[in-house]
Order: structure tokens, then C-alpha cells, then sequence
């Protein structure tokens, strides 16, 4: 199977968040910070649960930084450059 | 316009059993509190007119809360609640400020203790105790049954009680509560749910193979008598112990540092007593509100985390958090979040004694090992509350003679406070030093 590409990751975390996990209206993009979208603890480890479900790669939670969780871009980022590397 | 009736959530039934059995067994009720620590300038007058107005718009602060007709789940009796009493608001005068470090006026102690009926729609009492006149300060608690808010809900009441008072809201106007379900995932069936809660319970009976010896002991009968421990960290300790959080459990489940901090103060109590505690058994509230909205204030929108630990794993700090970790993650992953959704939603047609012979069942008539409760920053958008700066903020949350103790962690305005609730006689002046000992070294790092 190939490697998602960084583009795809962003676009499969920012599936995730918009339809599983956050309530958030049209305006959301992968570019919307996630904090005010009202992104916790809880929501991160359900989303990586997911991302691991569809990749195989689980993201050590203790990895993330505020950084890695701005933006869905930011966080697919992140994801990329851990199944890259593993 | 209103619904005559308003159904109670499941996580509202499941804190109604433990009302219901502290009436039974310690002569008392179930009640929070909410404490703010105001600075000078809070007018009683405005705020005595404001609830009036705040309880004609908002009924459920005034509703019985019974079974429809004696059947089916209970509910918040909204159709009827125009005729009942309004919160009783009172004031006491003090010439005395409190102390750092004081926590409860005798009047909140009593208020804690007190008996109440959720069948009369005896939700909400206020109190403010006011220093030399309100000039050197007021402390006001808010004394809340369980079913009328959670603690995230009675921190949104004070920040909207505020907003009314500043014109930004009317009182009958509240904040978006986002689309509450039953359950996290909705469109299940209702065969899937019931596995679910089936799960749920078998989860819960697993824990039945390291019993509990909570500090309070198995149910008893005794008249409830708690009282409470505050310890607040100035801002440069507060800055020490959230770094240390943040290097021992990573910045984002604080919780679980707080939690094994909080397990390691009992340990300290056991060890010195020489006693057992078979293993600690702790549930975690988890907020269900929706993400992204402004969220509820009224009813309990919760499920729990349950984490057990045996005693030997609470010597090593790092073990410790790692084993929560690791707990944390696989309930995630097992959906028991969401299966406690389910399985509290089905019990409310049940009679409320079930849920606490559930729960004591596969624990030799005990509960848990302690309660707790981590709540983040309290109201961080609420600076003044009518008029006067909000010097302090903490939850007093309540917890049956038996188990007989809980610690709860909140933030607020870069302070860190820890309330140790506990019941007559459960522990000896010396041991809860020995508490606040271990709490500060374990929270400074200076272990």
C-alpha cells in the first residue's frame, strides 16, 4: 500500500474532526484553529485512535506539542512525518 | 414555549442514586458547592434582584424533580415549577476575613450537610458571607444538587448569572447547549447500546478482583459530617507544579498527574497507618458536552473513566502516571466513555437503589477508593461578578460517608487549589498534615 501523501493526511485528520469528533459549522477548514473549535484531550486521543485505524501508525500522545495542535494542518503534518519515519 | 417536562440525563440519575442513598444511610443530601472568593464592591441588593428575575425565567432552578405519574424515568416537573419556592439567597455578616488557606464559613459547612429534597425542587440555596460590611470581601457559595448542574455547568451559571448582571444576556436567554444525545454515537441501535451497557458493567465487575478498603469503609450509618481542607498554590508554585504536569504526563492529560498525585496522598495515609487499601479504584468525570459550542448549564453531562491501581504501583511516581496512561487509553479505545453513556441512559427507568448496588456490588459494599475530580480553569472568562473582582474560585465537591473522601484540582487566576472534602472522623488532624504534606511535595516535585 502506498504512503498517504502529507496532503491526504491533512485531508483524512480534517475529515475526521469535522465529522466525527468536533461540532463545528461551514466556515471550518484545515486551517481553523482547533482549540476554539473546542478540541480536548479526549477529542485528540479519539482522532489518533481513528488515524491509526486507517493508517496503522499510532501517534505517541506525549509527541504533540500546542504547535502540532493549531490547525488540522498542523496535525496531519505530524502524522505524515510519523508514518514517513516509521 | 417551555416543555411541561424536562427528562433528567442518565449521569443526572446515576448521581440521584448516591442522593438517595446518603438519605437513607448518613441523614443528609447530595449537595455541591461552588465558592467565590469576591473582592469589595458586591452589591447584594443587584444580585438578590437578579436571581429573582434569573428564577422566573429559568424554572428548572425551582422544579421537583419525580417520576411522570410514578413511572418511567424521572424529570424535572417544569409545568408545575411557576408555584414552587424561588432559591433562597441569605447573607451573613462576619467581622473577621477569612485566612488563606480557610475554605469554609460555618454556614457553607452546614449548607454541605444539610438535608434536601429534590422532590420539593430544593435545588439551589445561595449564601454570602460578607467581611466587615463586604469591605474587606465576600465569599459566596452556590449549594447545588447534582441534578440542577455539574461542576462545568455551575461554572457556566456564575459566568452567564454575570452576563445577565452586565446586560450581555437576558435571563431568559441561554447559551447554546449544542445537540445533546443520549450517547456519544447515536445512530446505533438500540441492540448495539444495550451490549453496550452490558460492557459497561462487566468492565465495572472486573474490578471486583482487587477489592477496595476506602478511607471511610463500607456503608455505614452515620450522620454525614463533612468539612474541607483547601490548599492554594501562589502563582510561582502553581507555575512549578504545571511544568511538572506537563513533564510528567505531558500537557495534554494534566488530569492523570493530578490524579496520581491525588492517589499518592491516600498512599501516604495507608502506609503510615500500616492499613491496607486492597488497590485504588478511582472514577474520572469526563465532560460530553459538544465541542465547539457554548455548551449547557443545566443537568449533568458526564460519563466516567474508572482507573485502578494497585497499592505497590503508587510508590513510583512515573509508574504510576504511566499505568494511568495506559488505563486511560485502552477504556478510550474500548468505547467505556461512551458505554457508561448507555448503560446510566437505560438505568434511569430502573429504581435509583440500583445504580449503588451495582456499583457496591462487585466491591464488597464499597463504592470506590475516593472521589475526584480535576476541573482545569475555573470560569477563566469571568474577571468580576457583579461588581466585584473575583479573587478566588474552587469547587467543594460533595462525597458520601463512605468512601468518606474527595480531592478535586482546579485553576484559577494562575493559583492552583486543592479541596480535600471529608467526613467526621475519617482521618486524624495529623494524617490530613501528612495529606497536605505529600499533596505540595509531590505537586512542587520536592519529594
Amino acid at each position: 500500500m502506498a504512503t498517504p501523501t502529507r496532503e491526504d493526511l491533512v485531508q483524512r485528520v480534517f475529515r475526521i474532526l469535522r465529522d466525527e469528533i468536533l461540532t463545528v459549522d461551514a466556515g471550518f477548514t484545515p486551517r481553523s484553529n482547533l482549540v476554539k473549535a473546542g478540541l480536548d484531550s479526549l477529542a485528540v486521543t479519539q482522532l489518533m485512535l481513528s488515524i491509526e485505524e486507517q493508517t496503522g501508525v499510532w501517534v505517541d500522545e506525549s509527541l504533540l506539542t500546542p504547535e502540532h495542535l493549531a490547525t488540522a494542518e498542523s496535525l496531519g503534518a505530524l502524522v505524515h512525518a510519523q508514518l514517513t519515519a516509521s | 414555549m417551555r416543555p411541561p417536562r424536562i427528562p433528567l440525563t442518565g449521569a443526572d440519575c446515576f448521581l440521584r442514586a448516591f442522593d438517595a442513598e446518603i438519605a437513607r444511610w448518613n441523614g443528609a443530601s447530595h449537595v455541591s458547592q461552588l465558592v467565590l472568593r469576591l473582592g469589595p464592591g458586591f452589591d447584594v441588593a443587584i444580585f438578590r434582584k437578579l436571581m429573582d428575575a434569573v428564577a422566573r425565567a429559568q424554572p428548572m432552578l425551582r422544579a421537583r424533580v419525580a417520576r411522570a405519574w410514578g413511572i418511567g424515568a424521572p424529570v424535572y416537573q417544569i409545568g408545575s415549577a411557576e408555584s414552587r419556592p424561588a432559591p433562597r439567597f441569605a447573607v451573613h455578616d462576619v467581622e473577621q476575613a477569612p485566612r488563606e488557606g480557610d475554605v469554609l464559613a460555618a454556614v457553607f459547612q452546614r449548607r454541605l450537610n444539610e438535608k434536601r429534597s429534590l422532590r420539593r425542587g430544593e435545588m439551589l440555596r445561595i449564601d454570602a458571607v460578607r467581611y466587615a460590611a463586604g469591605a474587606a470581601g465576600t465569599d459566596l457559595a452556590l449549594s447545588w444538587m447534582h441534578p440542577l448542574f455539574d461542576g462545568a455547568g455551575s461554572e457556566r451559571f456564575v459566568s452567564w448569572l454575570d452576563e445577565c448582571h452586565r446586560g450581555v444576556r437576558r435571563p431568559d436567554e441561554l447559551p447554546d447547549p449544542g445537540e445533546l444525545g443520549p450517547s456519544a454515537a447515536p445512530l446505533r441501535t438500540l441492540r448495539e447500546r444495550g451490549d453496550a451497557a452490558r460492557r459497561w458493567q462487566r468492565w465495572l465487575a472486573g474490578f471486583g478482583a482487587h477489592p477496595v478498603h476506602s478511607p471511610g469503609g463500607a456503608r455505614r450509618r452515620v450522620p454525614q459530617a463533612l468539612s474541607a481542607d483547601l490548599l492554594t498554590l501562589d502563582p510561582a508554585r502553581t507555575e512549578r507544579a504545571v511544568a511538572n504536569a506537563g513533564r510528567r504526563s505531558g500537557f495534554l492529560t494534566p488530569m492523570l498527574f493530578y490524579l496520581a498525585v491525588a492517589i499518592r496522598a491516600h498512599h501516604a495515609v495507608y502506609r503510615a497507618r500500616g492499613a491496607d487499601p486492597g488497590s485504588y479504584l478511582v472514577p474520572l468525570p469526563v465532560n460530553l458536552r459538544p465541542r465547539g459550542t457554548e455548551g449547557a448549564i443545566f443537568r449533568t453531562h458526564v460519563s466516567l473513566i474508572w482507573f485502578q491501581v494497585l497499592p505497590e504501583r503508587a510508590d513510583d511516581f512515573d509508574a504510576l502516571v504511566a499505568d494511568l496512561k495506559g488505563q486511560r487509553l485502552a477504556a478510550i479505545k474500548a468505547r467505556h466513555i461512551e458505554n457508561g453513556v448507555d448503560a446510566m441512559h437505560f438505568s434511569r427507568l430502573l429504581p435509583s437503589r440500583w445504580y449503588a448496588r451495582m456499583a457496591r456490588r462487585y466491591q464488597r459494599g464499597e463504592l470506590c477508593s475516593f472521589f475526584f475530580a480535576y476541573t482545569g480553569e475555573f470560569a477563566p472568562d469571568l474577571e468580576r461578578f457583579c461588581g466585584a473582582e473575583v479573587r478566588n474560585a474552587f469547587h467543594v465537591a460533595p462525597v458520601p460517608p463512605s468512601p468518606g473522601s474527595c480531592l478535586a484540582f482546579s485553576q484559577r487566576g494562575g493559583r492552583l487549589n486543592a479541596t480535600h472534602v471529608h467526613q467526621a472522623g475519617v482521618f486524624s488532624e495529623s494524617e490530613r498534615a501528612l495529606m497536605r504534606d505529600t499533596l505540595r511535595a509531590d505537586l512542587l516535585d520536592e519529594g
